[in-house]
């Protein structure tokens, strides 16, 4: 099971947070610091996948046989100035989670033409709408990236990024062609390979 | 503005065309870009807005409001105030604002949230709505909302769309309700029979199937015979393909189906990159625990992954190494993390300083290899993970009572040089109460790393003395490393402290420990190892003064009342210490030193003429509090197999006229009898427990301990090992070879070179000895070339035969803690405490942030063809609990009605339509149930009432705990008697249960009604 999907900038600001189970605000900041502060220190060439994080260490005497539904597995990618977490449980299959993250992305490149983290700050309603196609209460329903844009062009018009707000300005820009470049190698890309 | 149509036609928050006075999210987004550096107060006046904006009449200003409060929780501004809000604009029937109102929803409540259960017939309403936009409203956003209560009043209205003709909607239903069923697993055998039926359906979309099986997999058994149907293709799949994911995901498959039955084709996975390092020695972990062989061969590649810069990879490939560990590779895996530590602890640039200088000697003796491996890159580990490796360092070597170790000194000094490398928590946060738990975590690892100093002084008394010399050189370079100004805060100086104590007599100098604790008892903060460096100190003192051997001459008087006065200063410190345990050892010990201080002032020396005794209470009584029975090791838990005597009974008072009786024994002089027979019983030691005090007689009959290590060991180990160690072990070694005819010494102690220099003297320079010819002598196969140094890597490595001592118990009846294989450290797995009331807070302990439990489903059993019996009582209950439920529901509604309507009174008519709806075609039952209650709870009159309905409701309301009740203040409303068609499914089987029930029922209806 999926526990919880984020999305944040280079300097930890959060796009996107959506957790599948409730938490109090501040719980919620506290993990987003401290999963931004393991992301933003990986060695270049790392794996996708980062150690947990203090508040979702397991208890010093906690016996790792008993569970299956407790988060153990922390999924990242990187497109230009975003990062992407995926917090699961050991069940989710890794590769699915990356190639998950992939699909979301690609989605929303689809919804907004050519998407960059404006589109994000801008339309946060949005990324939650596709996120809702995607995954429901932590269960992957959607990979296909034809239904998941229908699903949420049904909802409505997807905004544009306003007009005056240009490309040039502030942190916008450049995680498109990251997704292209991903877009072109059949969907199972991953970074530092 | 937008228009009146349900349809989502203008979905775009960002209205920037239209005029207004508010703030749009755009507006919002746009300013917190504009105020760089003054953001905080930005979004005060911002939340300060929303806070009016949002009572606003205008549905637009509402919606609006909620949206940017939305946006201002994902920066950590709690909105939870709100909450009312948030459902006033899910009700909204726009859908554009309704969407905002459910994310709104999703985003901010909490299971506390009192609003949600008002959200009931509104999430029913828009879950019968026709359009699947809507309707996918509430199926998303059931899952984060979800209680026991509303899963169970809404699963009658979420199973149709199980049937729904968008797949999407069908695969979120699906969700939804297993999502449900986490907290009322009943939804699942209700929901049970439809979702079969999609599974069987074959014009279903696959990947609703495929969403199903995801979800439900758990619980649908894999059949044993799709098991060996399924492995050969996926082995073919795994040789043939060219895919590293691919064949991951295979063997991922394999593995979690434990279908793991030939030893499939795994050295495919020697290829590594970087990511599927990572997925592979995750899928090792999995196989590990159950064919420890297979990984066991891939051990190069797994060591190689430890030492990788990815901390990720680090950790799993620990977490690997952990499971594989033998007494064959323990030293090389250990010495790996030891390296990766001493190179990034602190202290690494020192210590490689002078250990050029003091290695040169021995360089002739390092493999050449070893020396010219470039040094490891200095990373900085985090202080967690040098915690957390240390924690696995110290649990593979002490595993099943170190039955991996062969060699207890290289143990020791790792142990010795662990305790430098560990991290010491920073002074100023100790001293505070709020130590971060990473400084807590610091120091209990030191703390575990003296305990297993401690352990192997205590349990393997071949090493003890070595053991106790180790203790004695931490302490002494703790007493350098620390200051007044620096206090002492390593944790392992608790147990180190306590060897020095307990085991004096093997102590290289006890004096000298003796003053290094003094220095260091008042730079300790820690109350608790201050109480055990006091015991340890009187411990020690008792031994250099109280040897009554040693003629009690002059000289002998003075040291002894020197020293006394010395300790007395020392301690009298501690006299008021705040911490009980402290205070109370340090007032007993400062007497005691008095009362003997004083006895060895009056004891005139002994001349030459005239022979005196050392007063006997610095000889026989101090020394006696602390020389019982040698201490031995107790399993954890042998506490609980002390059987309880019969007739004890530990409430009854001890006597029932206790003050009285103690008031008469303070004028009451009695016979010291007693104590003669308890200091008999004490101190004589049973000619059975001899063996303790006797070595076993393996390690008689050795005159020198074996020496088991290699050379190549040694290179090793003194790449993480300081200088100081390294050069103990050297003298050790030198010591042991000295008479060894094959051995070497290094230059200085070379015996030939006197003789070399008094043949050139004699002779003068023109002889040169090294140019006369030796014969070559071939001694064959028994002759050792003595030229080589190794003649002892070349032997097998032979086991150190040493006994270590099994943890003492009581009982025979666990065997498994009697035979000894239990350390102190399986105290998870301890057959006493997994008892059941201990169980269930395990459980709730380990639940972690995040967590979904999905354990109460396991108990949910779908499996009709169960046993007769259990399924009549499976079916009684569930009666009875549906009855009960029904009767929940009814009151719950009818509590919410109520409060719904004064909301409505206070709203001006947000929600009234829904409600309407709601409640029409129970029109008739309602106003017979409203007259009832109405009756029954404002006047508290029962006659008229009828008795059974009554019951139920109390009983209702019992079960429906204070959550429900405490909203209300009246009791008036509708009731919706009739539930869900699901849920009859078996009701009303047993009434006989039933019956009992009432009656006790009734009692309690009373006296709740004489309220």
């Amino acid at each position: 099971m999926i526990n919880a999907f984020l999305v944040f900038n280079g300097q930890g600001q959060p796009r996107l947070t959506k957790f599948y189970t409730q938490l109090d605000t501040q719980i919620k900041q506290r993990l987003i610091s401290e999963i931004f502060t393991l992301v933003s220190n990986r060695p270049p060439g790392s794996c996708n996948f980062l150690p947990l994080p203090p508040l979702l260490a397991p208890p010093a005497n906690a016996d790792p046989q008993q569970h299956n539904d407790v988060p153990s597995l922390v999924t990242y990618r990187h497109y230009a100035t975003l990062y992407f977490i995926v917090i699961s449980t050991s069940t989710e299959s890794p590769l699915a989670l990356i190639d998950l993250i992939q699909v979301y992305v690609e989605a929303l490149d689809r919804l907004f033409e050519n998407v960059c983290e404006l589109d994000l700050i801008f339309n946060f309603e949005t990324l939650h709408a596709t996120l809702g196609e995607m995954i429901v209460g932590g269960v992957v329903v959607e990979t296909n990236l034809d239904r998941i844009v229908a699903g949420v062009k049904a909802q409505g018009t997807v905004a544009k990024r306003p007009v005056n707000e240009g490309r040039g300005s502030g942190g916008a820009g450049g995680f498109a062609s990251a997704v292209g470049a991903g877009l072109g190698m059949g969907g199972m890309v991953w970074h530092g390979r | 503005m937008y228009g009146c149509s349900p349809l989502p036609t203008c979905a775009q928050p960002a209205d920037a065309g239209c005029p207004r006075f508010e703030k749009s999210l755009y507006d919002l987004i746009r300013g917190l870009r504009n105020h760089k550096g003054s953001e905080k107060e930005y979004i005060q006046s911002c939340l300060k807005e929303c806070r009016s904006e949002i009572r606003s009449q205008d549905m637009d200003v509402k919606a609006t409001a909620l949206l940017k409060l939305c946006y201002l929780e994902m920066l950590g501004h709690d909105m939870s105030w709100a909450s009312f809000h948030v459902l006033e604009v899910m009700a909204s029937q726009r859908y554009h604002q309704k969407r905002v109102g459910y994310l709104a929803a999703v985003q901010s409540f909490r299971s506390d949230t009192d609003v949600l259960m008002m959200a009931t017939n509104l999430l029913k309403k828009d879950l019968a709505a026709s359009l699947p936009i809507i309707m996918s409203l509430p199926i998303g956003a059931l899952p984060h909302i979800v209680t026991p209560s509303l899963s169970m009043s809404l699963l009658g209205d979420l199973l149709p769309r199980l049937t729904h003709s968008h797949s999407a909607i069908r695969k979120k239903t699906v969700v939804t309700l297993y999502r449900l069923a986490l907290v009322y697993p009943e939804a699942l055998r209700a929901a049970w029979p439809k979702i079969k039926e999609r599974l069987m359906d074959p014009d279903e979309d696959p990947s609703v199937t495929a969403a199903i099986v995801n979800v439900f997999a758990t619980l649908t058994p894999l059949e044993p015979r799709l098991v060996r149907k399924l492995l050969p293709p996926l082995t073919n799949l795994i040789r043939t393909t060219p895919a590293m994911s691919l064949l991951y995901e295979c063997i991922n498959g394999i593995i979690q189906g434990g279908i793991l039955g030939d030893a499939s084709d795994f050295s495919a996975r020697e290829e590594i990159a970087s990511l599927l390092k990572y997925v592979a020695l995750l899928a090792f972990n999995k196989i590990v625990a159950t064919h420890p062989f297979l990984v066991a061969e891939q051990e190069d590649v797994i060591l190689e992954c430890i030492d990788s810069e990815d901390i990720t990879i680090r950790i799993k490939a620990l977490d690997l190494v952990q499971g594989m560990v033998s007494s064959d590779n323990l030293i090389s895996i250990v010495g790996r993390l030891m390296r990766q530590l001493k190179a990034a602890s602190p202290s690494a640039e020192l210590n490689s300083l002078d250990d050029s200088e003091q290695d040169s000697s021995d360089e002739a003796n390092v493999d050449p290899k070893r020396r010219s491996k470039p040094q490891e890159p200095l990373i900085p580990l985090p202080e967690d993970y040098t915690i957390d490796v240390i924690g696995r360092i110290l649990k593979m070597c002490s595993q099943n009572n170190y039955a991996n170790i062969v060699d207890f000194d290289w143990y020791i000094d790792v142990l010795t040089q662990l305790v430098r490398i560990a991290p010491t928590p920073p002074p100023q946060e100790v001293e505070s109460d709020s130590a971060t738990s990473i400084s807590k975590l610091a120091a209990e690892i030191s703390e575990r790393i003296g305990n297993e100093l401690r352990n192997v002084a205590v349990k393997v008394k071949a090493v003890r003395p070595a053991a106790v010399r180790a203790a004695e050189l931490i302490i002494s370079r703790l007493t350098i490393e620390t200051s007044i100004t620096r206090p002492a805060l390593n944790g392992a100086l608790k147990p180190v402290a306590w060897v020095v104590g307990e085991y004096a007599s093997l102590l290289a100098s006890a004096d000298d420990a003796l003053r290094n604790l003094q220095d260091l008892l008042p730079r300790i903060r820690d109350p608790e190892i201050l109480a055990t460096c006091l015991q340890a100190v009187l411990k020690l003192f008792a031994y250099v003064a109280g040897n009554d051997q040693i003629p009690w001459t002059p000289e002998r008087k003075s040291m002894v009342s020197l020293l006394m006065a010395r300790v007395i200063h020392v301690i009298e410190k501690f006299v008021s210490h705040p911490y009980l345990e402290v205070q109370e050892r340090a007032v007993e010990f400062v007497e005691l030193l008095k009362l003997t201080a004083e006895a060895a002032a009056g004891q005139t020396p002994s001349t030459a003429e005239l022979h005196q005794d050392p007063p006997l209470l610095l000889t026989q009584a101090i020394p006696s509090l602390f020389a019982g029975w040698e201490l031995n090791s107790v399993a954890q838990g042998a506490q609980y197999n002390v059987p309880i005597p019969d007739g004890l009974d530990l409430d009854e008072p001890i006597h029932p006229d206790l003050p009285r009786l103690l008031a008469q024994a303070d004028s009451l002089s009695l016979p010291d009898q007693s104590e003669d027979e308890f200091a008999a019983y004490y101190h004589q030691k049973p000619p059975i427990t001899s063996i303790s005090s006797t070595e076993p007689a393996i390690n008689k009959l050795g005159e020198a301990p074996e020496y088991t290590g290699s050379y190549q060991q040694h290179a090793a180990e003194e790449s993480y090992l300081d200088p100081d160690t390294i050069a103990r072990r050297k003298a050790e070694r030198m010591e042991r070879y000295r008479d060894d005819p094959f051995y070497i010494p290094p230059e200085p102690i070379r015996s030939s070179t006197p003789i070399h220099n008094i043949l050139q003297k004699e002779n003068g320079p023109d002889l040169d000895i090294d140019s006369i010819p030796i014969m070559q002598l071939d001694l064959g196969p028994t002759g050792t070339p003595s030229s080589t140094p190794k003649p002892i890597a070349a032997k097998p490595k032979p086991r150190q035969r040493i006994v270590v001592a099994a943890d003492e118990t009581l009982s025979t009846s666990l065997p498994n803690r009697a035979s000894g294989t239990s350390t102190p450290r399986s105290y998870d797995s301890d057959p006493t405490l997994s008892r059941p009331s201990t169980a269930a807070t395990r459980k709730a302990k380990q639940q972690s942030l995040l967590q979904v439990d999905s354990s109460h489903l396991e108990s949910l059993s779908l499996d009709a063809s169960e046993s007769a019996a259990a399924l009549e009582r499976q079916q009684r209950e569930e009666a009875e609990m549906q009855q009960a439920l029904r009767e929940v529901q009814r009151l719950r509604l009818e509590m919410q009605r109520a409060n719904e309507r004064i909301m409505v009174a206070q709203a001006k008519g947000v929600t009234a339509e829904g409600v309407v709806v709601a409640s029409k075609p129970k029109k008739k039952k309602k106003d017979d149930k409203e007259k009832r209650v109405k009756v029954g709870e404002s006047e508290g009159v029962e006659g008229k009432v009828k008795k059974k309905k009554k019951k139920k409701a109390v009983e209702s309301q019992k079960a429906e705990g204070s959550g429900t009740g405490s909203g209300t203040g009246s009791g008036t409303g509708t009731g919706e008697g009739a539930s869900e068609p699901a849920a009859v499914g078996v009701v009303k089987k047993k009434r006989s249960g039933k019956a009992k029930r009432l009656v006790q029922l009734d009692d309690r209806e009373e006296a709740g009604g004489s309220q």
